[in-house]
């Protein structure tokens, strides 16, 4: 094995301090540290040069191991040490003190998270110009590679003409990590936190996936039922669930319809039990909100509404025997399957004592026990009913059980 | 671990126990109990002794009698029929809900019973399994009429698998009885039918 290029490579680092470098000394110890003790070539440079940096009272080095081949993104893999060339496509906001920039990098092939740390002193890097990484660490967090530029790292702007071609992925094949895609909104779901500006669904041929704007200025709502470009969003997994981030992500609305898989299930089971929640409820009038308020008007939010909107929903359970399914059903296919319509509710519930618990009692009386037959979509175990039948006695089913029944007797 | 044909269970999401479909007579014979792992609130089962284990059960049938007893502690008592036989259905003030609903119900009428079986030991020793109401709503003929069909269907499904799962197997040492005599309740249950 040749020692030789490496330990050129420390002795100019040593060298571009001020210090005086033995390269044929140091070339032994790489050769001792490899050939003797067995140690990994990289780990020897980085071990050798941290002793030399300590003899001479250099900082700036810790840490720092070999430059590392330089690749592109799609090439990197966990725990590398790696040179790498490409564009800051999107600066996000540091997390922690201790990062001093947080963004996404991209080439021809991909695209990746970076991470600046403050301490490695890096020149301020500006969205939209290319970059040399050289020597940087590749780590994986959450099952997502990302770039760590730390005090070791040289970071150089280069010029950079052509222009940069992003490659779209089909949803069904997004995992963890940088995506393009291209989709359409196809739900908008009530925002489960206050600092969700957006929530929903958004699908293309193959597929559909969970997508989160989180609130930031300048941060505009996608459109229900839009087409868009969505260049380096973040995918991240969490309970076994992709779910897309757009903040870190340049969004650009496209002409025309696509045709979207929103991966619609159907299941067959008696109607064992109506949730809270269900019947006749009130809704948050702040635009955008929608969220259902409490019996006091209350809404999470927006505290005390008296301008409330109405609507009716059913939430509950689907059970056929040996599995069970929760269901949320809307108020269109909720009108048709209790028989009652919002308007008959809330005349039932302003001339009733019991009020809305009236609604509540008899869309329990109408569908408890009964055998439904729903279509939807699921997400995160729960079915989000599009579709729903009534099912009714087949005597023709009778004959086939009587036959097993009776075969072995 | 789920027992039986139950679905997988994820970490991360509330498991809702299924409700099995079981004819009353079916039922009756179960007497073994158990808790499956530690925690108070660790659900209990029973055994059925075509071999899987019942958290819950769902039923549909005619109520023909219902009774209100005690005076602290008020309770109801309520008698459902299926085509074998007798459930013995309850519902305390710890199911409030449930209560108000039989309260409500004039039998005979067809209901639509979901609730958690109990095992209790009779003066003499016997076991007699009541059903804790978790709702009970009226229903029409058609739907005690899916229900039977359901459940010769799930009872039929059981006896086939109950060579091959540790429930069923553990369901032919507790009980001794040939889970084929089973397949006979169901045949006769399913005769009673309209084609």
């Amino acid at each position: 094995m040749d020692f030789s290029e490496t330990a050129e490579r420390i002795s100019q680092k040593i060298t571009s301090r001020g210090h005086q470098a033995d390269k044929n000394g140091i070339e032994t110890k790489l050769k001792r540290l490899v050939n003797e003790f067995g140690v990994p070539a990289a780990e020897a440079e980085r071990t050798v040069l941290n002793e030399l940096a300590r003899e001479f009272s250099i900082t700036g080095f810790q840490g720092s191991g070999g430059p590392g081949d330089q690749k592109i993104l799609n090439q990197v893999t966990n725990g590398e040490w790696v040179t790498v060339e490409g564009k800051v496509v999107a600066l996000t906001s540091a997390p922690s003190p201790s990062i001093a920039q947080a963004g996404i990098l991209a080439d021809n092939s991909g695209a990746m998270r970076f991470v600046v740390w403050s301490r490695a002193n890096a020149p301020a890097l500006e969205s939209g110009k290319w970059y040399r990484f050289e020597s940087a660490v590749v780590d994986q967090y959450k099952g997502m590679l990302s770039l760590k530029v730390h005090s070791g790292t040289t970071v150089t702007e280069v010029p950079h003409e052509a222009a940069l071609k992003p490659a779209i992925t089909p949803i069904h094949d997004l995992s963890p990590g940088v995506a393009c895609i291209r989709g359409k909104v196809v739900q908008e779901w009530e925002a489960t936190h206050d600092r969700i500006l957006q929530s929903g669904l958004i699908a293309d041929e193959t597929g559909g996936i969970r997508f989160v704007l989180w609130k930031e200025e300048g941060r505009e709502r996608l459109s229900p039922g839009g087409v868009y470009t969505i260049f380096y969003g973040t995918v991240d997994e969490f309970n076994g669930k992709l779910s897309l981030t757009l903040n870190s992500a340049t969004t650009v609305p496209e002409e025309g319809d696509i045709q979207v898989n929103t991966g619609s299930s159907s299941f067959e089971g008696a109607f064992v039990h109506l949730a809270p929640g269900s019947g006749l409820i009130r809704r948050c009038p702040v635009n955008g909100c929608n969220r259902v308020l409490s019996r006091q008007n209350y809404c999470p939010v927006h505290e005390i509404q008296s301008q409330y909107q109405y609507d009716l929903r059913i939430k509950g359970w689907l059970d056929n025997g040996t599995e069970t399914r929760e269901i949320l059903v809307q108020r269109g296919e909720t009108e048709r399957l209790v028989g009652m319509s919002l308007d008959q509710a809330r005349e039932l519930a302003e001339n009733n004592p019991l009020g809305m618990d009236e609604v509540f009692m008899r869309f329990r009386e109408a569908l408890l026990g009964r055998y439904l037959a729903c279509q939807g979509r699921v997400i995160e175990n729960r079915m989000l009913v599009s579709g729903c039948e009534i099912l009714h006695y087949q005597p023709e089913q009778l004959a086939d059980l009587l036959n097993r029944a009776g075969g072995s007797l | 671990m789920i027992g039986g044909a139950a679905g997988g269970k994820r970490e991360g999401f509330f498991y809702r126990e299924p409700a099995k479909r079981v004819f009353a007579v079916e039922l009756k014979e179960s007497r073994i109990h158990f808790k499956e792992g530690q925690d108070e609130k660790s659900p209990t089962y029973i055994l059925l002794p075509t071999g899987e284990r019942c958290n819950r059960v769902f039923l549909a049938g005619t109520l023909t009698e219902k009774r209100r007893q005690g005076e602290q502690n008020m309770f109801y008592r309520a008698r459902v029929v299926d085509p074998t036989g007798t459930f013995f259905v309850m519902a305390g003030s710890y199911q409030p809900e449930a209560m108000q609903q039989i309260a409500r119900l004039e039998p005979p009428t067809f209901v639509a019973v979901v609730g958690k079986p109990n095992v209790y030991q009779a003066p003499d020793g016997a076991a007699l399994i009541s059903i804790r109401c978790e709702s009970i709503t009226q229903v029409d003929k058609d739907i005690r009429d899916q229900w039977v069909l359901d459940t010769g269907k799930a009872t039929l499904d059981r006896i086939d698998q109950s060579g091959q799962t540790p429930d069923g197997e553990r369901a032919k040492r507790e009980y001794n009885i040939d889970p084929a005599l089973f397949r006979k309740v169901v045949y006769e249950a399913l005769s009673q039918m309209k084609i």
